[in-house]
């Protein structure tokens, strides 16, 4: 079921697999939501909270814009 | 089907009433065609059609929950929640217009009764649908 995707981009898998291929449930109970969430992030389905976009910056300790690109 | 509680909650929401309610109504709709016209009649009825329901989301949230992992409810789920039921309301209020109308123009009880009521269901199953659509297709 396609939809256009959401202008924010983001760099999570390819972070996850630079940090020893860890897993979406591994990073969805360290920012604290599901895994369906973020698996709706991933593939540009859903728009993060300002709050949680920082929380998964903390988790790969990188800056906002190194996770997430505004591509609008 | 790779979803959470809350994506399968919707779904069993919607098939029990859709198959509960929508049986009601086909039965309500045969009594009324057959000449009932006392609202106290489609009492027993309902109440049985209540029950069914009562009894199908319970079974279907178990069936849910064990095939869930065990998450709260997350910024995702809420604002998913709140944008369909933002935009389903409307039917619920179309509903009670509807209702107040008819009552002005002394139209018979059991068909305010039963408009209000499918205006409840209309508004949940559209609320429930749009909540599926949100989880589907992204929000």
């Amino acid at each position: 079921m396609g939809k256009t995707k959401l202008p924010i981009d983001n760099s999570i898998r390819s972070l996850r697999a630079q940090h020893g291929e860890m897993t979406q449930q591994v990073l969805a109970d360290a920012i604290g939501v599901t895994r369906q969430t973020v698996i709706a992030i991933e593939a540009r389905k859903y728009s993060p909270s300002l709050e949680v976009a920082f929380r998964i910056a903390r988790v790969f300790d990188e800056p906002l814009e190194s996770v997430f690109q505004y591509t609008g | 089907m790779n979803a959470g509680f809350e994506e399968k909650s919707a779904w069993v929401q919607f098939g029990a009433l859709v198959l509960v309610l929508g049986s009601y109504f086909l039965a309500a709709t045969k009594m009324y065609s057959a000449g009932v016209n006392d609202i106290r009649a489609y009492v027993p009825v309902f109440s049985i059609s209540v029950v069914l329901l009562v009894v199908t989301l319970i079974a279907g949230n178990i069936v849910a929950i064990a095939t869930s992992k065990s998450d709260q409810a997350d910024e995702r789920d809420r604002m998913i929640a709140w944008r369909s039921e933002y935009l389903s309301s409307w039917v619920m209020g179309l509903g009670i217009i509807g209702a107040i109308t008819a009552m002005v123009f002394k139209i018979n009880t059991v068909l305010i009764a039963h408009g209000l009521l499918a205006s409840l269901l209309l508004s949940t199953l559209l609320c429930m649908g749009l909540r599926i659509l949100f989880y589907r297709r992204g929000v």
